[in-house]
């Protein structure tokens, strides 16, 4: 986990090399003009007293944070806004992420869930359910509460924040990469942060 | 309750408000307060107006709520009020929350029970705090904790009060429970 996946070769005749070769540069070209790739500044930090982890990354403008929650947590939580016990239990029996992800910059900023996509150890990227699809769930088992999840998506000014859960359906201590995106300055941006563990199934033993 | 999460510091509450390129119109609600009693935002027309939704869970929901106290003592003899507005909690919810918090808060709580005001102004995440002027119109925005007690904020206040400074005492008075 955290090595990015690479293209298998494929024999090709030299006749079509150039043309490849060309297509390839173009395309490399294309990707670079649509989604700059940030390597971020990445901090680690674990808790002493509880032994969980939170990661945090900053790029110009945008700082993003990772805490890793435990499921009694995520019980509690849910528990405690009196959502049916059968939905707790599908809460709690994800891998969630308490998420902080603020504008930093003087400038607007943007990001949107739905182009954010998590890595699994065997190198394939799945999409992150929305906080609309989690609401929607909700909603179809009768239940009105649409709070918790981070925001789909929002347009931060200056200054602004936003605090939420990013669920992933993964047991408890799965490694997992996470792939975010945001839009700064009219150019889309993305950024990786790499060898995230998902909480264990109870606090670790300090 | 099992240990929450690991922690690095939080964001650092800023002071900064976004001024609306143009200002919106702001719908009118009826909401109850803790003792049952009913606000009506229109009857607030004629103050300036910080609308802050919130819920106990929230902590930067949390942290902002003793810089919105010391706003709400430094204007409290201006045409100025707050209204927090708790989503989807219940009174016995907050009222055991606000027994924890270093202030009790002298400004209405109320409560929008099935978020649909936090809907009506669009509110895609908590803490988000409207600057309504004295028309009922949204000038200012931010969203996210902030550090209300702040000079720069209260400039922003200070510029949009009535020109008379004295409490306009009958013109959004009605039920309210700050004076």
């Amino acid at each position: 986990m955290g090595k990015r996946a690479t293209q298998t070769g494929v024999p090709v005749r030299p006749q079509y090399r150039n043309a490849i070769h060309l297509k390839y540069i173009y395309f490399i070209f294309s990707l670079s003009l649509s989604s700059a790739v940030f390597a971020g500044d990445m901090q680690q930090h674990r808790d002493p007293a509880t032994g969980l982890i939170t990661w945090k990354v900053q790029h110009p403008g945008l700082s993003l944070q990772l805490i890793q929650l435990l499921p009694d947590y995520i019980t509690a939580v849910y528990s405690a806004r009196g959502l049916p016990p059968a939905l707790v239990k599908t809460m709690a029996s994800h891998c969630v992420f308490g998420t902080i992800i603020k504008n930093e910059s003087g400038e607007q900023l943007s990001y949107r869930v739905a182009d954010w996509r998590y890595v699994t150890a065997d190198g394939k990227a799945h999409p992150i359910k929305t906080k609309t699809e989690w609401v929607k769930e909700w909603q179809d088992q009768g239940v009105s509460f649409r709070w918790s999840i981070l925001p789909d998506e929002q347009t931060f000014e200056p200054g602004d924040w936003s605090q939420g859960f990013t669920t992933v359906p993964l047991p408890p201590d799965s490694s997992l990469n996470l792939i975010y995106t945001w839009r700064y300055q009219g150019e889309n941006h993305k950024g990786t942060l790499e060898g995230l563990r998902c909480a264990p199934a109870q606090a670790p033993q300090s | 309750m099992a240990p929450a999460a690991a922690q690095l510091p939080l964001p650092e509450l800023s002071h900064e408000l976004t001024r609306l390129a143009t200002p919106i119109e702001a719908p009118d609600f009826q909401l109850i307060d803790m003792d049952g009693e009913q606000y009506s935002l229109e009857s607030y027309r004629g103050k300036v107006v910080i609308l802050n939704f919130w819920a106990t869970w929230c902590p930067p929901c949390r942290r902002e709520i003793p810089s919105m106290e010391a706003l709400h003592q430094a204007f409290k003899d201006e045409a100025f009020a707050i209204l927090a507005i708790n989503e989807w909690e219940t009174e016995d919810h907050v009222f055991a929350f606000m027994g924890q918090l270093p202030v009790d808060p002298s400004f209405p709580i109320l409560f929008d029970l099935d978020s649909a005001v936090a809907q009506s102004f669009g509110v895609k995440g908590l803490p988000t705090t409207l600057l309504l002027d004295t028309q009922g119109r949204v000038v200012y925005r931010a969203v996210g904790g902030r550090d209300f007690n702040h000079p720069e904020v209260k400039k922003i206040i200070r510029d949009l009060l009535p020109d008379s400074s004295t409490t306009s005492r009958g013109v959004g008075d009605r039920n309210d429970k700050s004076k």
